[in-house]
């Protein structure tokens, strides 16, 4: 019995002493003599673009073996928030840099658009700025009022600190307190799921995921922007009004391996990544 | 007294029971039709969907392009590994501490009331705020950052509070003639605990334990703040590793396209958890039996 109380209380030293071991690599990166990279860099922030950063880092690492890249997510105010903790060395951001936020640096690695979606059986083929102004602030609440069908409409708006939400504030000119919405989601595929299952429903979602999920047969319908028809190409070329980028953020001075990771992340080498998310490759 | 006639029973009020008695019948078996109903169609609505992504590759293949293509073996390591953490920490903890409440404390004193009154309270807390808990000790304060270690170590805060109370129930539903007849045959109290107490609280010891595995298999909330969304092979402990619910929930809600293989990953997550409760079931019946028959 005594042996084991004393081999008990030695445990939490020797935990210590694993985590110690364990830790010594290192967080932050260095390079070492002959010229190749090492470290770890951990990337937090938007849940839009974790998916793309998680497959960058993949190819990253396979050309610095060196390298460990973590991405994690939890939202773009985190990752500013985690930028300037220096929980993280990048932070991933699906918006531009607001002039508080001064003091972080920002590369863009790709384009997004936000666009209007309804449910593919509803009729209505355009809607006028006023109109979805006018729905979004529950002045309209009807379809038939602008063209569609006998219906009460459901008005789908994404949750608070949402990057979506503050892009389509902006594009509109409206106040957050002024959406009267009927259902609030999270990320965009809740709100396509949300506008497939109800007829009467009406959101805004990225460009690239409404594409693609309305091209596998989702009752979904892309509604034209201002007179601008959602594609690809329009998002690129910049014609297309409700447009931001996916930027990453670094605060302060980077280390080599978080600069090589930036310079590769907006390179032409992972543009086919960019295309198989759903993005737009940022224009160089 | 055996043989005397039954106590008569007090006349019952006639007329009307009948009907009522008849919709009571229809209104509980209905509810359980109801209830196996929903059970058989989330499950076959799994099954349905996620049955044909399903193959041996894809439990031993790393995921490709987001989640979409390829396979889930580092999730499903990130997972083991997790709930190992977890139990590893929260069960000597749960059973030292329900050994205290049930053997060691009288039921009213100080201690004890100190004790079942954090973990009542700590039942009732969301998962959510274990996460940002977890987050801000584990991962922030001891520096642990996103890893499996303080992904491991929140789940057991979370879990504690079932594994106690039930192991508590467990030592409790033990006869007092037990201790009475150790303390007879002049055992020691740690052999009476070891021995005696202790096997046959097994059952409760292990409701306790299935309980608990389900609640840390199937937490998400908790984990994405914690042990990450790195869906890479784990090195070691202090790696981020993404659990199968969080592989779940960004496939489903994250990446478009994503939904085939969120649906195959449910159904590896169901399966699991239906193989751990069998077994856990079992290896505690061989472990009570060998157990009481050696003693």
């Amino acid at each position: 019995m005594r042996r084991r109380a004393v081999t008990l209380s030695n445990l939490p030293a020797l935990m210590g002493l694993a985590f110690a071991a364990a830790c010594s690599p290192g967080t932050e990166g260095a390079g070492s003599g002959d010229g190749t990279l090492e470290g770890r860099i951990t990337i937090t922030g938007s849940s839009t673009v974790a998916p793309l950063m998680g497959e960058v880092a993949r190819r990253f690492e396979a050309e610095h073996p060196g390298v460990r890249v973590d991405v994690q997510t939890g939202g773009t105010s985190r990752g500013i928030a985690d930028v300037r903790r220096r929980v993280a060395q990048i932070g991933m951001i699906s918006r531009g840099l607001r002039p508080e936020e001064e003091d972080l640096d920002a590369v863009a690695v790709a384009l997004d658009g936000i666009t209007l979606i309804v449910h593919r059986d509803n009729h209505v083929a355009t809607l006028s700025h006023d109109q979805v102004v006018d729905i979004f602030t529950g002045r309209v609440r009807r379809w038939d009022t602008v063209g569609g069908r006998e219906a009460e409409i459901t008005v789908v708006s994404k949750a608070d600190g949402r990057a979506t939400l503050e892009l389509f504030l902006d594009h509109f000119g409206l106040r957050r307190d002024e959406i009267h919405p009927s259902l609030v989601i999270g990320d965009n595929q809740h709100g396509i799921r949300s506008v497939a299952g109800d007829p009467a429903a009406i959101a805004y979602v990225s460009i690239g995921t409404a594409a693609f999920e309305s091209s596998q047969g989702r009752a979904i319908r892309m509604l034209p922007l201002d007179g601008v028809e959602p594609t690809l190409a329009a998002v690129q070329s910049g014609e297309f009004p409700a447009s931001r980028p996916l930027n990453l953020v670094t605060f302060g001075d980077r280390s080599p391996p978080v600069q090589a990771f930036l310079s590769f992340a907006a390179s032409e080498r992972v543009q086919d990544l960019v295309e198989a998310q759903y993005f737009v490759p940022a224009p160089r | 007294m055996r043989d005397a006639p039954a106590p008569a029973v007090p006349s019952l009020p006639r007329g009307g029971t009948d009907w009522a008695d008849r919709a009571v019948t229809a209104a509980v078996w209905s509810v359980a039709l109801l209830f196996t109903g929903v059970f058989l169609w989330i499950v076959g609505d799994l099954v349905r969907h996620g049955l044909p992504h399903l193959s041996w590759g894809f439990l031993t293949d790393a995921p490709m392009d987001a989640g979409r293509a390829g396979g889930i073996a580092p999730i499903l390591v990130s997972t083991f590994l997790i709930v190992g953490v977890c139990l590893a920490v929260s069960l000597p903890l749960g059973v030292g501490t329900a050994v205290f409440l049930a053997e060691f404390s009288r039921g009213e004193s100080l201690p004890a009331r100190l004790v079942r009154g954090s973990l009542d309270v700590l039942a009732g807390v969301p998962s959510i705020v274990f996460g940002l808990f977890g987050n801000a000790l584990f991962s922030l304060y001891l520096g642990m950052g996103f890893s499996i270690l303080s992904g491991g170590l929140t789940l057991a805060c979370m879990v504690l509070p079932i594994l106690i109370r039930s192991t508590e129930e467990g030592l409790r539903a033990v006869p007092d003639d037990y201790r009475k007849a150790a303390a007879a045959l002049g055992l020691s109290r740690t052999a009476t605990l070891w021995r005696i107490l202790l096997p046959a609280a097994t059952p409760g010891l292990v409701v306790g334990l299935v309980l608990g595995i389900g609640r840390a298999l199937s937490e998400t909330a908790a984990l994405l703040f914690t042990s990450g969304y790195v869906a890479r092979m784990p090195g070691s402990l202090l790696d981020s590793g993404r659990s199968l619910t969080v592989h779940i929930y960004d496939l489903a809600m994250n990446v478009p396209g994503g939904e085939a293989n969120a649906y195959a990953t449910a159904v590896v997550l169901v399966t699991l958890l239906l193989v751990i409760n069998m077994l856990t079931f079992q290896i505690a019946d061989r472990w009570l039996h060998r157990r009481i028959t050696r003693t």
